[in-house]
This record gives C-alpha cells, sequence and structure tokens, in this order.
C-alpha cells in the first residue's frame, strides 16, 4: 500500500513513505509543497498543466505514479530561475505579455523549454506544433508563440 | 481522478525479476511500460490493479540495436528515441514517421513501441505501421519460455493482442528485406499529432526492375482496428513509381473493399477520400525512399 521513495526535485532530495497510488504531480505538490506545477484535466492527461522534467525530458506528471520517479530527478517552473534571476523564457513571458489567468503558464515554460534546448531551428509552426501538448485556455497562444521564438532566435544568433 | 488502492508496486531490473513479481502477485497484476495510456485506465478506474509491475529499468528490453539480419527494437524503447533515430530509414522509415507524431512531446518521452503494440489503441500509430511493415514481436512467458510470432498473429481485434497473461513484450524485430524497400505512414487527425482519423502505412519491396514485387498496406481509423488492404496489396504488384495513374486508380477501387464507418470525427464518404489521399502518398513515398535506399 505503502513505499518509501526518494525523489530529487531542483536539486533536493525528498525521502518520504508515500501511498503507492499518488501520483508524481500530487508528491511535488503536497510532499515537496510546489504549488507552482498545475492540474488542469486531472485525468486524460491533455492539458499539459502538470509538465515537469523528469531527468531532462518534459513528461506529464499526472501520467505518472510518484513510486515511478524514485531515485530520478525532477525539474520544475520552480527550478528554472538562478535565484532571483528569471529564465530567459520567464522574462520574455513577461515582456510579451504570454499569459493571461497563468493557469497554464507553469507547463508551457516547462514544455517550450523542452523544445527550445532539442530543437537547434525553430519557426511559429514548429513552436505552435510542439506546443499541443499543452492547452491554454484564454488562447493566448499569439504571445506565447512571440516568446518562444524571441528566446529561441537569441540562442540561435 | 485517483487511482484506486494499488497494494504493490515492483521495478524490476530484470525481465526474470518482473515475470517472478508478476507470477508471485498473480490476479489484477498489470505490467506498466510508458504508462501514457495505462495511467489514464488506471485513473479512471477501468483498471484497477492490485499490483503494477514497473518495466522501465529492465535495460535489456530498452534500445535500438542492428545485426545483420535487420534491426531490433528493445519494446521499452521510447517513441522520441524512435523519432530521433537515424539507423530506421528506408524500409523502416514508417517508424520513424509514425512515432513523431504520436500524442506529444511530453507523451513521446514516456510512451513505448512494446506499450502501444500491447494496448493496442483502436487508432494507435504502433499497431498499424508495424502491420505494414510485418514486425516480428520476441515474447516471454511466465515459464521464462520464448516465443516469436509475426504482427498479423500478434494484433488481434482492438485492445487485444495474442499475448497470453502475465507474458512480456521483449523486442520488436524487423527483418531486412531481400530487396530494396521502402515504407512511410501518414495519418490525418482532428489536432496536430493527435489519434488518426484514418491513418495509413505502406511498406514495399522492389524487384531489380524497380517493379513492386511486395506490397503491405495498413490502414487504422476502422471500427477493426490496424487492418490491411490486400486488394491494395495485390494491385500493386509489378507496378513502378512512376505509374502513377494506375496507383490512384487501385488506391480509389480498393477503397471501396474497405468496411468504413461514420462517426462524429468523419464520415465514411470523408474517411474514403482520407484513405485515397493519404494512401496515395504513403505509397508514392515508400517507392521513393526504396529507391533512395539503392544509392
Amino acid at each position: 500500500m505503502k513505499a518509501e521513495v526518494s525523489i530529487t526535485i531542483n536539486g533536493i532530495a525528498y525521502s518520504r513513505t508515500i501511498p503507492i497510488r499518488m501520483l508524481l504531480v500530487d508528491f511535488i505538490r503536497y510532499e515537496a509543497g510546489l504549488t507552482g506545477t498545475h492540474v488542469g484535466c486531472t485525468f486524460e492527461g491533455v492539458c499539459g498543466a502538470c509538465t515537469v522534467h523528469l531527468d531532462g525530458d518534459a513528461i506529464k506528471a499526472c501520467l505518472m505514479l510518484a513510486v515511478q520517479a524514485d531515485g530520478r530527478s525532477v525539474t520544475t517552473v520552480e527550478g528554472l530561475a538562478k535565484g532571483n534571476e528569471l529564465h530567459p523564457l520567464q522574462v520574455a513571458f513577461n515582456q510579451h505579455h504570454a499569459l493571461q489567468c497563468g493557469f497554464c503558464t507553469s507547463g508551457m515554460l516547462m514544455s517550450s523549454l523542452d523544445l527550445i534546448e532539442k530543437n537547434p531551428e525553430l519557426s511559429e509552426e514548429t513552436v505552435r506544433h510542439g506546443l499541443v501538448g499543452n492547452i491554454c485556455r484564454c488562447a493566448g497562444y499569439a504571445n506565447i508563440v512571440d516568446a518562444i521564438l524571441d528566446v529561441a532566435q537569441e540562442r540561435g544568433s | 481522478m485517483y487511482p484506486s488502492e494499488i497494494e504493490g508496486y515492483v521495478a524490476p531490473c530484470t525481465v526474470q525479476e518482473a515475470t517472478e513479481a508478476f507470477a508471485k502477485w498473480g490476479e489484477e497484476t498489470h505490467y506498466i511500460a510508458g504508462g501514457q495510456s495505462l495511467m489514464q485506465a488506471v485513473k479512471s478506474r477501468m483498471i484497477r490493479p492490485r499490483c503494477l509491475v514497473d518495466l522501465q529499468k529492465i535495460v535489456s528490453i530498452r534500445g535500438l540495436h542492428e545485426d545483420g539480419s535487420g534491426h531490433r527494437i528493445g519494446a521499452m524503447t521510447r517513441y522520441c528515441d524512435i523519432a530521433s533515430s537515424r539507423r530506421l530509414g528506408g524500409a523502416f522509415a514508417a517508424l520513424v514517421d509514425a512515432a513523431s507524431h504520436v500524442g506529444d512531446r511530453q507523451v513521446r518521452h514516456r510512451g513505448t513501441i512494446g506499450g502501444s503494440l500491447c494496448w493496442n489503441y483502436i487508432s494507435a500509430c504502433m499497431p498499424v505501421s508495424n502491420l505494414a511493415i510485418g514486425s516480428q514481436m520476441s515474447l516471454v512467458s511466465l515459464s521464462g519460455a520464448t516465443r516469436e510470432l509475426g504482427v498479423d498473429a500478434f494484433l488481434g481485434a482492438p485492445m487485444e493482442t495474442s499475448r497470453d497473461e502475465g507474458e512480456i513484450l521483449l523486442s520488436i524485430k524487423l527483418p531486412q528485406p531481400a530487396g530494396r524497400a521502402g515504407s512511410a505512414y501518414r495519418k490525418w487527425s482532428l489536432l496536430t499529432d493527435g489519434l488518426p482519423v484514418i491513418g495509413v502505412a505502406a511498406f514495399l519491396v522492389l524487384d531489380e526492375t524497380d517493379r513492386c514485387a511486395l506490397a503491405r498496406i495498413a490502414v487504422t481509423g476502422l471500427e477493426s482496428g490496424p487492418t490491411r488492404v490486400p486488394a491494395a496489396e495485390r494491385a500493386l504488384l509489378g507496378l513502378a513509381g512512376s505509374d502513377r495513374a494506375e496507383i490512384e486508380t487501385l488506391l480509389k477501387d480498393s477503397a471501396s473493399s474497405l468496411q468504413i464507418h461514420s462517426d462524429e470525427a468523419g464520415d465514411a464518404e470523408y474517411r474514403k477520400v482520407l484513405f485515397r489521399q493519404l494512401s496515395l502518398e504513403v505509397v508514392t513515398m515508400a517507392f521513393d525512399r526504396a529507391l533512395g535506399s539503392k544509392k
């Protein structure tokens, strides 16, 4: 029923005894207290608000049990900034007003970071297609795409 | 949604430990591969596992391998690793086409080829592309006995396979065809990278005069799940990639041999149009890829 796990989140190891059925996203929110990772659709795994990085790859934390992440390394949106210095993507989201209600933003940031890091050349089309796993219900996609392209172009130059 | 209570979770490092754990826990034990479909079923409580045996730590059933006789893809190889593979060109490029557009980038980082084949969801991309290629499944039973099974025999009705209780799919073998070969897969979905309304995969082997000596065409998006199209396969024999008008006609004719249904994603007539268009694209591309592999 319960299992002991140690999951490293943003460089800090969290050792807990948890129910096997606990989802990774709930471990992040309730055991580690990192509530930047959101739960949108709750079970279909379609909204992408819970996107985090597992050993460097963007994944949906609601489609995985916490016990499956035992011994592994997770990065959440709280891990993007270095101290008080925001990540360039966070700065670009701010500058481009790439959020309205902000609910999807943490997932958008984690997906777009994965997208930028793995694709040297991005266009509006590849960014739009690359974000298909993240839904923004305010439909603020235009500014989100602009912010991501801005950072991608800066990296490329 | 929360899964129902789960009593046990095991993450073995070897196949033998996995089958032993399955045998020990018995009823309502499930293997979990990437979990991108299974976790949805577990969260909705369609499946209430007593124990989950997680295959993610078993290194021997992961990755792409190549020898003189062809390729072997470990069942736990993720979509993203197949999508970025430089080895799987020409004859097996349909798998790259399919894996590159499953779900979304998050799903492709977790989901596996073996998981998808064993789940055999009605319109998933992996079963249909493997059906066209004619992949061979390697399985191991609870007693440790291994067996090989062609994909046609492995895939059953939607969400059914001939995998026995407790059996693990180890790898997918792609035998190297005798001649030059090419394959391709295309789908049309309501959303980018979504489940196909219609998806078509083609696998062609050419003779020394660049004419089709063997064709396997498979379509998904039908109520029957992934289905071969024998009428098109027969009619393609002897044709060259330049016989475009004949190919168009035979694909149009073979569309009428399919049992096509209507639903909210598309009516039967529209699905036929999609089949004709997508099958022309994949057959053309498979010819091109086969000829490209001559060099």
